[in-house]
């Protein structure tokens, strides 16, 4: 709180420090750092790159520049200019959302296509001339109304980049940022715990959009010109280097990146002469050995000196301990779910995985899936939580046919997933990665939004941290956990969700006999209190025999048999396998 | 066949060849390596800049070649050893870093050459009297040129030692080593292979097209167009992007206006990203 009002503060003083020609260029930079921001939030949080942030900038410059001059800078102008800034947000979310919607992942085909529409935007600003002015731009654009000297427009524009901050920061304390970070390190397990990843990546993409925005509407009236090379190439190269260069996963960083690579470049790119050259070898050091930029630098410094973590944990966005609060019970039916594999055969490529599997799981409590390493256990769950396809046959959820649908609209339903080797969000604090279970089928599009979700608990929250007291550890990061206390993490994640249908691939894989003897308890203690269907994946006979009272057992991607432990054991069809085939 | 429609045709052929050669570099590294070289386009650049060097000496044109080879070839190597080896299977590593190294090229021509258009002299000029049409010799000799490339390119691949370990490397770079093959050197001549093709590339359109610090950007996005359309992993892939994306932009823009054309291409890419996602021959 402390750094926030001096930093407000040193910017409301800055005019009566420095001269004009300051003013003016810091006036111009806060806006090129409300864009930064933005990229920011795709780039160091959501993890992907948008490589043509300029034709959100330029187009919102565009639109307010038009509007400035229609209305003759009246006040009626002012109307228009949110509008202006939304309508760029909106068009940011609408690219992402068709683009994300093809391909998913977020390497390089969506900063490719970035590119593209910002050369594609330059191209029609260029050619447009009817509305855009041509090549020569916008010209002539009225300020706004009152706004008349340098410094009333460094502070409108100090007030834009305060409010663009206080809306990334409070997106980056509130579930849905968290959410960005662990689908940075994870997206597969994000859409596992039930959240369309695609659609958290798109609104990451609109806000970004929204705050290159707010920086291009006052732009039109500081600059009075707004022209083509607004909305290119050059800008928003610029704007990716200021961003890396400051650190991407700070908030505060890529304005730092803008105001000091921004206020060198105009400074020295006249008496040095390859300045640029120099910017962009600087730029791919910083990518390549520095990644999270000066800000990280500075934190980390600052950390050594005071010894206290505040200014790091402010500049590095780390979480904090309230007061807890209990989170809403999930809205889903109680009770064990009517879950139904028909007839499904499945494969990649040639290779066939599943061959015409039918089995059912009635019945609330513990069954147990065996059989030879290659039987198709862990492409049966694959198949049940939707990333395998079915190419014949039916899964049936509670009479409901689930195959076909995405991944986490079958979550949603009530299937929760624990994989064979750990899967948590390893730069996540434990906290954060248990409040992901808990908001996962509990918290709407609009809780998302609400920070003091971070500070939810639930019942069996409390009782697993009484049995594991390093889950109470709340900012420790889950990638210091040992191999033991990452399995039981993300055991407790998956517990927290709650589901109807709980699938466990090897719980007790890499644990000692002590751990092993913990995680059973574990799951002998939830099944009742969930009441829900628990599948577990099992090598080892004992602890089948500890936990289930059904066993299934597959082979070559079919049902082999079905029954108790000792019926299973009997049964020669399942000896004749194990000892043809196995240990 | 009229003339007007023989040429039209030959102009297709033209722009759908040397387009393909231009990928080509790409498509080995993208395809082959899973690093997408945003730079590829600058090395495009520096191929062109070689050409315009040799010929503002007044040296001979084609000694643009050997010339094209050794600066590009030396480039891609000090590269791969300084940024992309370090980032193998970290692919949005090397978007970035690749990114930042396009940016470092272009700024370099940009402080050494100027902002400026240079203009390659036609190394042929004059026309020939081909089936009853009159058309450039130089571009008569690019599209057999290009023919050329494409074919060895092809041909090599499938049959030769080196090409069999290139394609033990991509099917699977531990056992590949395990076998003995030498997979780092070898991805180490990929990414070189590709850099030599993109410069020769450079040095083929030079005389055909201004050359200055940004022309690099037009290309990189063609060619990565072009791997989306025609999918990864085959000269046929190649060859069919590079006839649907060529082929599009040109009759478009004659139609109606370049801008359009560049927006017919980019909406193009995108429905092949959401419904083809691997390209035009992928079975799924």
């Amino acid at each position: 709180m402390r750094t926030t009002s001096l930093g407000i503060l040193a910017i409301l003083l800055l005019p009566l420090v420095v001269g004009d020609y300051w003013i003016y260029q810091f006036g111009l930079y806060f806006l090129y750092a409300a864009a930064a921001v933005g990229i920011g939030a795709c780039w160091g949080r959501a993890g992907f790159l948008p490589l043509g942030q300029a034709m959100f900038f330029g187009i919102a410059a565009y639109l307010s520049g038009l509007a400035l001059i229609a209305c003759d800078g009246s006040a009626t102008a002012l109307i228009f200019l949110p509008l202006a800034a939304a309508a760029s947000g909106l068009l940011a979310y609408l690219i992402a959302a068709l683009v994300f919607r093809g391909i998913g992942e977020s390497g390089a085909y969506f900063s490719m296509i970035t590119l593209a529409l910002s050369l594609l935007t330059f191209q029609i600003a260029n050619n447009w001339s009817t509305v855009t002015g041509g090549f020569n731009g916008l010209k002539g654009i009225p300020g706004l109304p009152g706004i008349e000297s340098y410094t009333a427009s460094y502070y409108v524009a100090a007030v834009a980049l305060i409010l663009v901050l206080g809306l990334c920061g409070w997106l980056y304390d509130a579930p849905i940022g968290i959410l960005w970070r662990a689908l940075a390190e994870n997206e597969r397990r994000v859409a596992l715990f039930g959240f369309d990843t695609n659609r958290l990546k798109a609104i990451a993409f609109g806000v970004s959009g929204l705050v290159a925005g707010i920086g291009g509407v006052l732009y039109a009236p500081q600059q009075g010109l707004v022209s083509p090379q607004l909305t290119g190439f050059i800008l928003s190269a610029n704007l990716v280097i200021w961003v890396a260069v400051g650190g991407r996963g700070t908030l505060l960083g890529p304005v730092l990146g803008t105001l000091i690579v921004g206020a060198l470049t105009t400074q020295l790119r006249d008496t040095i002469p390859f300045w640029e050259v120099l910017m962009a070898a600087f730029f791919i050091f910083v990518v390549l050995a520095m990644p999270d930029g000066l800000a990280g630098a500075i934190a980390r410094a600052a950390t050594r000196l005071t010894a206290s973590s505040h200014l790091a944990r402010k500049l590095m966005g780390g979480g904090a301990a309230r007061p807890k609060i209990m989170a809403p019970a999930r809205t889903l039916e109680a009770g064990g779910a009517q879950l139904e594999i028909r007839d499904v055969s499945a494969g990649i490529g040639e290779v066939a995985i599943l061959d015409r599997l039918s089995f059912a799981i009635r019945q609330s409590g513990i069954s147990c899936i065996i059989g030879p390493n290659g039987a198709g256990k862990t492409s049966t769950f694959n198949l049940l939580t939707g990333e395998l396809a079915a190419r014949r046959g039916q899964v049936v959820l509670d009479g409901v046919m689930v195959s076909g649908m995405a991944p986490h609209r079958i979550v949603r339903r009530g299937v929760g997933r624990k994989f064979q080797i750990p899967s948590v969000f390893p730069d996540l604090a434990i906290a954060d990665n248990l409040g992901i279970a808990l908001w996962s089928g509990r918290a709407s599009w609009l809780d998302l939004l609400r920070p003091r979700l971070r500070r939810w608990t639930s019942p069996m929250l409390e009782e697993l941290c009484e049995r594991y007291p390093f889950l109470a550890e709340a900012d420790r990061r889950a990638a210091e956990l040992s191999h033991g206390e990452r399995q039981i993490l993300e055991l407790a994640m998956a517990l927290l969700t709650e589901p109807r249908v709980l699938l466990l691939d090897e719980p007790c894989a890499g644990l000692s006999p002590e751990e092993t003897q913990g995680v059973i308890d574990v799951i002998r203690w939830a099944a009742p209190r969930l009441g829900s269907a628990i599948v577990v994946i099992e090598h080892d006979m004992s602890l089948v025999k500890a936990l289930a009272a059904t066993v299934y057992v597959l082979h070559n991607g079919t049902l082999l048999a079905e029954g108790s432990v000792a019926e299973i054991q009997a049964d020669p069809a399942v000896r004749a396998v194990y000892v043809g085939s196995e240990k | 066949m009229s003339p007007i429609f023989l040429i039209q045709a030959i102009n297709v052929l033209y722009g759908v060849t040397t387009l393909a050669v231009l990928v080509l570099g790409l498509a080995v590294i993208f395809g082959l390596l899973g690093v997408l070289n945003i730079a590829h386009g600058e090395f495009v650049m520096v191929g062109a800049y070689c050409a315009w060097a040799v010929t503002a000496d007044g040296l001979p044109f084609l000694l643009a070649v050997p010339l094209a080879l050794v600066v590009c070839g030396l480039l891609g190597l000090v590269v791969e050893r300084v940024l992309i080896r370090p980032l193998y299977h970290r692919p949005f590593d090397t978007l970035v870093a690749t990114w930042g190294l396009s940016l470092l090229l272009r700024k370099t021509a940009e402080a050494i050459f100027g902002l400026g258009f240079r203009s390659v002299r036609l190394p042929l000029a004059g026309t020939w009297h081909f089936l009853g049409v009159d058309y450039p010799s130089y571009r008569l000799v690019l599209i057999a040129v290009s023919i050329l490339v494409l074919a060895a390119l092809f041909l090599w691949y499938g049959s030769s030692r080196t090409g069999m370990r290139i394609r033990a490397m991509v099917g699977n770079a531990d056992l590949a080593q395990a076998q003995g093959i030498a997979v780092k050197r070898l991805a180490a001549g990929t990414f070189i292979a590709g850099t030599i093709l993109a410069g020769l590339g450079g040095v083929m359109v030079a005389p055909l097209v201004p050359v200055q610090p940004f022309m690099g950007l037009d290309y990189v996005l063609r060619a990565f167009f072009v791997l989306v359309v025609g999918g990864l992993g085959s000269v046929l892939g190649v060859l069919a992007g590079a006839g649907a994306i060529g082929g599009l932009d040109s009759v478009v823009s004659a139609l109606i206006d370049g801008t359009y054309g560049y927006f017919t291409v980019l909406v193009v890419a995108i429905l092949f990203l959401w419904l083809r996602p691997r390209g035009i021959f992928a079975h799924n």
